[in-house]
């Protein structure tokens, strides 16, 4: 059964690699400087929202454009720990009535990381994420979690 | 007669079906080579014909209602044409020059059943016509820009433009126009100039996901497809797209009833209706609501009757695993049952339960 081994996709040059697959699904490659510039200025403004008690405004600006891309993996590190430090900081109680403030693209994305948070457990704590989780699937349904499993967008 | 018509036809899954003109017969995949005809017998099917020719799954059946041709796709490369033969009650098949390497997807008769579209896993549509010369199904390829399997189709009411779903989180509209077969068709919104393979519309949903299905409003001006990421989107001549995230899971397959209406099913084994309102398109209602659940009295009194009555324990008799939805698994295909001046009355399902189910709009 060796055969089964062959990357017989390799052999064909009409192959669609994974940068490629992440343009068809609509993405804009940014350089990862441009993007780890941003993510910074955003976590400023995420810290000055968050001080001042603005919590909504903190999660919809944490979420919003995030550093979609192959090569922006600094970026979306930071990104990730920017929303964790949002959600960890929202009573449980608040929750709910936040998700429901959120738009259908801005519930996908913050989707997308509940699920990277709960991808390492060692960093940010699955409770927490496991309970948002619980009540945005409430909110967004299912579709939801099917539209970040296939998106090629990652954060 | 009662709204909603249920024939199990088989017990593992249905991977497609298509119904004579008259609907007298139907033609079933029974998920594995074979082609079974069905003829309507009273209340239920009796089957009639068998045809094995291929030698793998079959993926996709349509049977042209004017000529009385069937066409099928498969996944071992081959697409045939069936043809009655009134003498020996047979069905005979031809095959088809499809130059294909990898399986097919799905096959589609073009509305003036002169031409058929095959889609495949060999990046390719094989749009095949007869060619009198010699007198055989060829086939012409529509290639470019596509990058995947192409996974659905629906032609244009001109015969010429054909929407194709792929792999590759696009739905395209492409002119599939035969110089020889086709007459040169009169301009419409995709466009006027409509040489072979010409891309008339290129549209994504947005977050990726393989565009499972693709169907033509009734006018042709609009195109509907919906993916694997639970987003249904109605696109128009230009680029226009309008898109409705699903809290549901995805859909497999959608036709339009009307101009302002789209009925769409899959893995929420329910169809689901879409309605064209003021404010744009949005879910209207889900079709089959699922019935509640008649829960008996388990009382030792029933138990011990039912073994007294029937010989069996009253807990075997409580079916708990069957679902409340009429479907009992994922919905793959939706075909237009009957229509009446261009709007759908009557639609069937099919899907891995192995049910073929018929829905009358107006009485749901």
């Amino acid at each position: 059964m060796s055969f089964r081994s062959f990357d017989i996709d390799s052999l064909d040059e009409d192959i669609l690699a994974q940068d490629e697959l992440f343009v068809f699904s609509n993405g804009v490659e940014i350089t990862p400087e441009n993007a780890s510039n941003n993510v910074k200025t955003k976590g400023i403004e995420v810290r000055n929202q968050l001080t001042r008690g603005d919590t909504a405004n903190a999660l919809i600006t944490a979420i919003e454009s995030p550093p979609y891309g192959v090569h922006t993996i600094d970026a979306k590190d930071q990104n990730t720990k920017i929303v964790m430090d949002v959600l960890n900081s929202i009573k449980a109680t608040d929750i709910p009535s936040l998700v429901k403030l959120l738009s259908r693209e801005q519930q996908d994305i913050l989707m997308k990381y509940i699920y990277r948070g709960m991808s390492s457990p060692d960093l940010y704590n699955s409770t927490v994420l496991l309970n948002w989780h619980e009540k945005l699937t409430e909110v967004a349904g299912v579709g939801c979690i099917v539209r970040v499993i296939t998106d090629r967008k990652t954060v | 007669m009662s709204p909603t018509e249920i024939h199990q036809l088989n017990f593992g899954p249905i991977t497609a079906h298509a119904f004579n003109k008259d609907r007298t017969q139907v033609a079933v995949c029974p998920n594995n080579n074979e082609v079974q005809i069905y003829i309507k017998a009273g209340k239920g099917w009796n089957l009639i014909h068998t045809l094995a020719e291929h030698d793998k799954l079959v993926t996709g059946i349509d049977w042209a209602p004017e000529s009385n041709r069937l066409v099928t796709s498969s996944q071992d490369r081959n697409t045939y044409v069936w043809n009655f033969d009134t003498e020996t009650n047979e069905w005979k098949p031809t095959l088809v020059l499809l130059r294909i390497n990898r399986a097919a997807t799905f096959v589609r008769w073009s509305p003036h059943e002169n031409k058929f579209a095959v889609a495949s896993g060999a990046r390719v549509i094989a749009v095949c016509y007869f060619d009198e010369e010699h007198n055989w199904w060829t086939s012409k390829h529509l290639k470019k820009p596509i990058r995947s399997t192409v996974l659905s189709l629906d032609w244009h009411p001109n015969n010429v433009l054909l929407a194709a779903g792929s792999a590759d989180f696009k739905a395209r509209v492409f002119s599939a126009f035969i110089k020889g077969v086709d007459q040169k068709p009169p301009p419409t919104a995709w466009g006027d100039k409509l040489p072979f393979n010409t891309i008339c519309g290129e549209f994504s949903n947005g977050s990726g996901g393989w565009i499972h299905c693709v169907a033509f409003s009734p006018s042709g001006d609009a195109l509907a497809f919906s993916g694997h990421d639970s987003v249904i989107s109605i696109a128009y001549p230009g680029g226009a797209i309008q898109s409705v995230g699903l809290t549901s899971l995805p859909y497999l397959s959608l036709i339009w009833t009307s101009e302002k209406n789209i009925i769409a099913a899959g893995y929420d084994f329910t169809p689901v209706l879409f309605e064209n309102t003021n404010e744009g398109w949005k879910l209207s209602r889900v079709i089959d609501v699922g019935k509640k659940k008649v829960v008996g009295e388990s009382t030792a009194f029933n138990m011990f009757r039912d073994w007294d009555t029937k010989g069996i324990s009253s807990r075997s008799n409580n079916d708990d695993s069957e679902l409340n939805t009429i479907h009992q698994n994922t919905i793959t295909s939706i075909r237009p049952y009957s229509v009446i001046h261009g709007n759908v009355k009557q639609f069937s399902t099919s899907g891995l339960d192995g049910k073929l189910v018929i829905w009358d709009l107006e009485s749901l």
